[in-house]
Formats: structure tokens, sequence, C-alpha cells
């Protein structure tokens, strides 16, 4: 993998190490046929949790990356120890999880490539900074951020059997090239 | 059974069911573009359209059809007006002209101008007496020219005629259409009405109910005292059809159509070890816990009720895909136990979890059962709303000619070889994967108070058909209102309900999230809010902290 110089990683390059292992996650949950997002949670320079995207297995749409994570950390931890625990996550968290890693007072998030269909960090909404009876948590995207599109990329060129009505996706060809280094992730979720 | 009993004297909520705005419907995002106006000769009015839509595409994204394409002298709104007169050269007396307005996207200036000369005013053939003003003078007639005049349009259609209205004075004639698909900004009318219609009869027992639920969860000091009802639309049609025929109230059998119940479990949850908030104050009812908030002890949004609701669903699919012998992915061990660890189900969630299905216990104590079961699902038939997040562009009257889901094999099949084969007209409640049952798609969800914002983004998520709550349980920290209680308009406002306006002002300060339907997010659903009659909003519950739902 290809280190990016990005200006977090190159402050300290526990990120960057971090976000790989996220990735690695996100790779499982690719051979797993879920969503490839991954997640790991950081306390004290430790993996607590690891995340991956379980909607499919579980049947349940709310089986993120971020709450696997987080139900692996508190079997250890109590909630409190989030306060003072990171997470590196693929994709941006969506709504749902921006709003859940609020509640559980999330110290920071790092993530991968934006969400602009679901993103709740910046990619549609800006929870993790809107003011609510939580406080808010700083964010850092961009990490790695062509790695976690591509692992994107080669999950939407599958077709998914699970949905109601697949769509053919015969003729798809796995886009590799990057038009700008700002590139968007995949359009859809 | 206790349970049975209580739904049976469960007494419905009274009062009405109202939708929630969307955000852009609250707070109208009034976007305008630019335009121009060029005057025409009226003979040539249809050629002029051609023209324009052949040489200039329209953007399918951007429809425009609220602008009126054309406008008389007389409809200009007076800005406009008196622009274009101190501009233009007067024409010549006995040309007959209209207005025609170039929307955006705007071709190159030169192009527009050169396509539009032919049609200008000066070069009509046949001048047409008529109340064109006198003083005009003659112009050139072989020296063809289009002025053009820039002028603003707004983008998106009005949400009113009030709206319309005043576009059409201070930009451009506007036309308001209530039946028009109001893109993605708010749900299409007659989508919300049927919707409405169908929710109407019993989400007064449904909130009942979850009150109930949410009661349980409170008392059993597992959580705080929110609860969840999750109902299927397609059983309620069906019950609705088969006792109207049989000349039955129709809402008699409201419980029939509940898939599952839930209520709020955040102190269950036991972490490093250590016992939980619930273990800790056993016995005690509600759960001292539960009187601030601190976020230490709060549990976690997986343990709120709308949440605990859906993997209930998912759960009885994957313990009934396994006995279906669905093979693969669903029976591997995973080694990240991710499993969500939930509490013993309570009274009332086992009971609607995993109740007998209708015609295989003998003691039904509801006597209006009619010859062949209600609950006889034909899933063959498509929900009308299933089109709903499916594709928000489709217009819905159109989709529903084309369901978006397969047609699952009928249920008897199923059930042929079940452990009950007297039963063969029943079938679960809740349809396996194999059936084509996927997440919570078509489903309303009733709950006690507003979910979280994390549960709000769960139910979408989940693809809810619809989402229900009463205004009573709303809370500052929730997720789908979209703007503060107003009072009742003014010839219908009684002192009391005055001051029960008043109570919400608090809530001013809150976010408005109106997360049930936003334009930006891919998935939406419907939202209504349950406002009680009479004075009951003024018992609120003063002395709750604020928490997450």
């Amino acid at each position: 993998m290809e280190f990016k110089g990005d200006a977090v990683v190159a402050e300290d390059s526990r990120h960057g190490y971090f976000m790989k292992q996220a990735l690695l996650m996100g790779e499982k949950a690719l051979q797993s046929g879920e969503t490839p997002v991954g997640c790991v949670l950081v306390h004290k320079d430790e993996i607590v949790g690891l995340g991956m995207n379980d909607t499919n297995r579980s049947m349940n749409g709310t089986r993120h990356a971020e709450f696997i994570a987080i139900a692996e950390m508190l079997q250890s931890y109590p909630r409190s120890a989030l306060q003072s625990t990171d997470l590196y996550v693929t994709v941006e968290p969506c709504v749902m999880c921006a709003s859940a890693l609020k509640q559980y007072r999330i110290r920071s998030v790092y993530f991968g490539c934006a969400n602009d269909r679901f993103g709740g960090t910046g990619g549609v909404l800006s929870l993790h900074s809107d003011s609510s009876i939580d406080p808010s948590y700083p964010v850092y995207g961009g990490l790695f951020e062509k790695e976690a599109i591509m692992l994107l990329r080669r999950f939407y060129i599958q077709e998914n059997e699970k949905a109601p009505n697949p769509r053919p996706k015969k003729n798809r060809e796995l886009n590799t090239r990057f038009e700008n280094d700002n590139e968007e992730a995949p359009t859809t979720w | 059974m206790d349970v049975e009993r209580t739904i049976r004297a469960l007494k419905p909520l009274d009062g009405q069911v109202v939708p929630i705005r969307t955000v852009q419907e609250t707070r109208p995002q009034e976007e305008f573009g630019d335009a121009f106006v060029a005057e025409v000769n009226v003979k040539s009015a249809s050629k002029v359209i051609k023209a324009i839509d052949t040489a200039f595409p329209k953007d399918p994204s951007l429809p425009l059809s609220h602008l009126r394409r054309f406008a008389k002298r007389e409809m200009l709104p007076p800005p406009l007006k008196a622009a274009i007169e101190s501009q233009s050269v007067p024409l010549a007396a006995q040309t007959q002209t209209i207005f025609v307005l170039i929307s955006p996207p705007l071709p190159d200036i030169t192009t527009l101008k050169a396509l539009l000369a032919p049609f200008a005013p000066n070069t009509a053939p046949a001048p047409i007496t008529n109340e064109v003003p006198e003083e005009a003078s003659h112009s050139d007639p072989l020296t063809p020219n289009i002025q053009l005049h820039p002028i603003k349009i707004p983008v998106c259609p009005p949400f009113n005629t009030t709206q319309a209205e005043t576009w059409t004075k201070t930009l451009w004639p506007v036309v308001f259409n209530p039946a028009a698909p109001r893109s993605t900004v708010a749900p299409p009318p007659q989508t919300l009405k049927r919707a409405q219609e169908s929710i109407e009869p019993r989400a007064g027992y449904y909130l009942s109910l979850a009150r109930k639920v949410a009661e349980e969860a409170e008392q059993s000091g597992l959580g705080r005292g929110v609860g969840a009802v999750i109902v299927d639309p397609a059983i309620e049609e069906k019950i609705t059809e088969a006792d109207y025929g049989a000349g039955y109230d129709t809402t008699a059998e409201w419980d029939e159509a509940v898939l599952a119940v839930a209520g709020d479990a955040r102190y269950s949850r036991s972490e490093a070890g250590a016992p939980s908030q619930a273990q800790l104050h056993a016995g005690v009812s509600p759960n001292p816990a539960s009187k601030t908030y601190n976020a230490d002890i709060e549990g976690g949004p997986e343990l709120h009720a709308l949440m605990r609701a859906v993997e209930l669903v998912a759960r009885w699919r994957r313990e009934h895909d396994r006995l279906d012998g669905v093979p693969a992915s669903t029976t591997t061990t995973d080694p990240l136990k991710s499993e969500l660890e939930q509490p013993e189900l309570s009274a009332f969630e086992s009971y609607f979890l995993y109740r007998p299905r209708p015609g295989t216990s003998a003691n039904v104590s509801n006597p209006p059962q009619s010859p062949s079961s209600p609950l006889k699902r034909k899933h063959n038939d498509s929900n009308p709303e299933s089109d709903l997040t499916i594709d928000p562009s489709t217009d819905s009257s159109k989709s529903q000619l084309h369901p978006p889901l397969p047609a699952p094999p009928p249920s008897t099949v199923l059930l042929a070889d079940s452990s009950t084969p007297a039963t063969t007209l029943a079938a679960p409640r809740i349809r396996t994967r194999s059936q084509g049952g996927y997440l919570c798609t078509d489903l309303d969800v009733y709950l006690s108070h507003e979910p979280c914002l994390c549960c709000s983004m769960g139910m979408l998520l989940s693809r809810f058909r619809s989402v229900i709550f009463p205004r009573r349980g709303r809370l500052e920290s929730g997720g789908l209102s979209s703007e503060p209680v107003v009072g009742p308009v003014p010839d219908e406002l009684e002192p009391a309900a005055e001051a029960d306006a008043s109570a919400f002002d608090g809530q001013d300060e809150r976010g408005y999230y109106g997360l049930h339907w936003r334009k930006e997010l891919n998935w939406r659903a419907l939202g209504f809010e349950f406002v009680e009659d009479g004075n009951v909003e003024m018992r609120s519950e003063a002395v709750m902290p604020v928490f997450h739902a």
C-alpha cells in the first residue's frame, strides 16, 4: 500500500498503520460479501475493537462496522473508555454512525474516503460538529482515500445477489483510474 | 395469557395523524437561476418553442414545468414589464407579440439571438390590428432584431399558491401544481395521502401499544420508557378487506399486523464484565440511572427501542432462514462475535415475535375471524408503497405498474412442510429472506418518542415505509421533527391550547433535522406525528431529562 504523505499521516505514522488495519478489515468484508467498510478503535495506541460491515449476514441494515467494533471493545472496556479512543474507518461514517459515535463520545475520527450519500461527518450532514447534548468531536478525512475507494469499486462491480432486484453488471470493468486527487467515492452505497 | 389480556384492554390514543414536513418545505431554499425573456411574434410562438427545444436540449435533472413558457405583455410582472419597456425599441404598431422564456441551461447569446431573429416581431409577415400602443414608431422591418432581457427565475417549483403568486408578480409567471411531484424535496402528495389513510385507522392502537412497551421497559429497570412497534401495512390491508367484507369493525384485529415490539434496554448491557446498570439496581424501577443524562451509563443507540425492534425482525429472519435450510454465510459462525448482545426478551417482545400464527392456536380471544383468515398473505401482491424508496425520480403512479420486488413464492408452498399441516392458510407474519423479506422494507414503525438521530438514520437504512410518533414524545435530541410546534390556527385557539404551545418553547434551540425525508440522502421514508386530542399535551414528561430515544 502506498504511503500518501497525507499531512495527518506524515505528522504521525501511527495513523497510517491503524488505517491500514481498517483497510484489512474492509478487505475481509469484501471477501465475505459485505459492503467493504472496515474500522478499528484505538485506545492508548492499541487496537481494542475491530469492525467490518455485517448487514448482509445479520440481515440487519444497521449493523455497520462501527457498531461491531464498539461491541467488541465493550467486552473488555467500559463505555467511558471511548472518550479516550479514536476511530479509524475506511469510509466516512454514515449519519447513523456519526450520531452513535457522538453519543458514545468518541475522541476523534479518521476516515479514508468521503460518503456523499450518507455521510454524517461532512458528507451530507455534519453531526460531529453540530451542537447537541453531546460534545463535538474532530474528524480527519482522506487517509488512504484511494485504497478505500478501490475497495468500494471492487465491491460495486459485483452483482448484489441478496438485493430483491439484482442489477446485471456483466459488462462493467473495474475503474482503476483517479481523475484527480479529490475524487469522491462512487455514488451508490 | 396476561399479555393478550393487556393488549385487548389497550385503549387507543385519540388524535390525528399529521405528516411531518420536510426541512425543505419548512425552510424552502429559494434558488434562482438566470434566464432570458425575448419578445416574439405571437404567430410564430409554436415555431419558437420548436426551434429552442431543438437547438438547446433541456437538463432533465432541472424540471422547469412550473414556469410558463410564454407571457403576454399584460401578464408580465410589473418590474420586468417596466424594464422591458424602458429598454425596448418601440415596435411596429400593428404587430401582436408575446414574450418567450429562455430558461437554463442558457445557450450562448449570439447563437440564441441568431436563432430567434426570424421570429422577431418586426419581421411579422401579416400585421394584425390590436391593442398595441399607438405611440409605437416604425422601425425598419427588414432588420430583424431580437432583444434579450435577462431575468431571474425560481429554479424549483413553488410549494403553494402564495409562493407562486409572489413569484408571478415579481419574477415570471409561475404555475402551482399541487399534484406535481416535488422531486425529492417532499414526498409526492398522493403517496403521502395514501400512506396517511392506511395509517390513520389503527395508529392510536399501535402508539398505545408502543407506550405500553415503553412502560414495560421502564418498569423492568432495563431501559428508559421508550417503546417501538413494527407493523406490516400489507397485513393491515388484508384485515381491512376481510373484515370489511364480513361487516366487522376493521380495527378490532389491529394487533394481527404487529410483527415485533421492543422496549429500550440501555441499562441491560454489561460492559467489561462489570454488572449492568440494571443489575446494579435490580428490583428498582424506574432505573435510577434514568433520572439524569450521564453518557457513561446510557448504554448505546443499538439498545434503543427502534434499533432493538429492527434487530428482532432480523433475528427472527436469521433463525427462520436457518430452519428453511438456507446455506452458506447465514450459518457460519462469525469470528468477530458480531451478533448484537441482547437482553432476554420481555413478555411483550417474545409474545409478538414468536406468537403462534393465527389458526395454530385454538384460544383466539377475538371472535370476529372471517372464514378465510385475513392473515393469509398474498405475497405476489406488491405493496402499493413499495416503490417509495426505490427511485425517487420515478413517478409513483407509473412504477406501481412495475412492482420492484419480484413475486416471492406463494406462502402455502413453504408452509406445506411446516409443523402445522392443518393450517395451510396461515403464513408467518415476517417474511423470510427466501420469501422476499428484506430488512424492514415497506413496514411502518410506531414509537412512543421521537427517535434520536442515530435511530432515525437506522430507520432509513432499514427501509421502513413510514415512521410515526406522538407529538408529546418529541425530544430535543430527536432526528425527525422539522420545525417547532406551532399553536393551532387562531380561530381554533383556546386559552389552554395556547399554554400548550408555549410548553414547547424550550425546543426552539434544538436542531430540526427532518431526517425521514432529506433530498440529500439515498433513502427516504414518510414521517408522521400523532397529535393527541384535548389537553393531553400538558402532561408531557416535564421532569424527564433530555436523552436519546
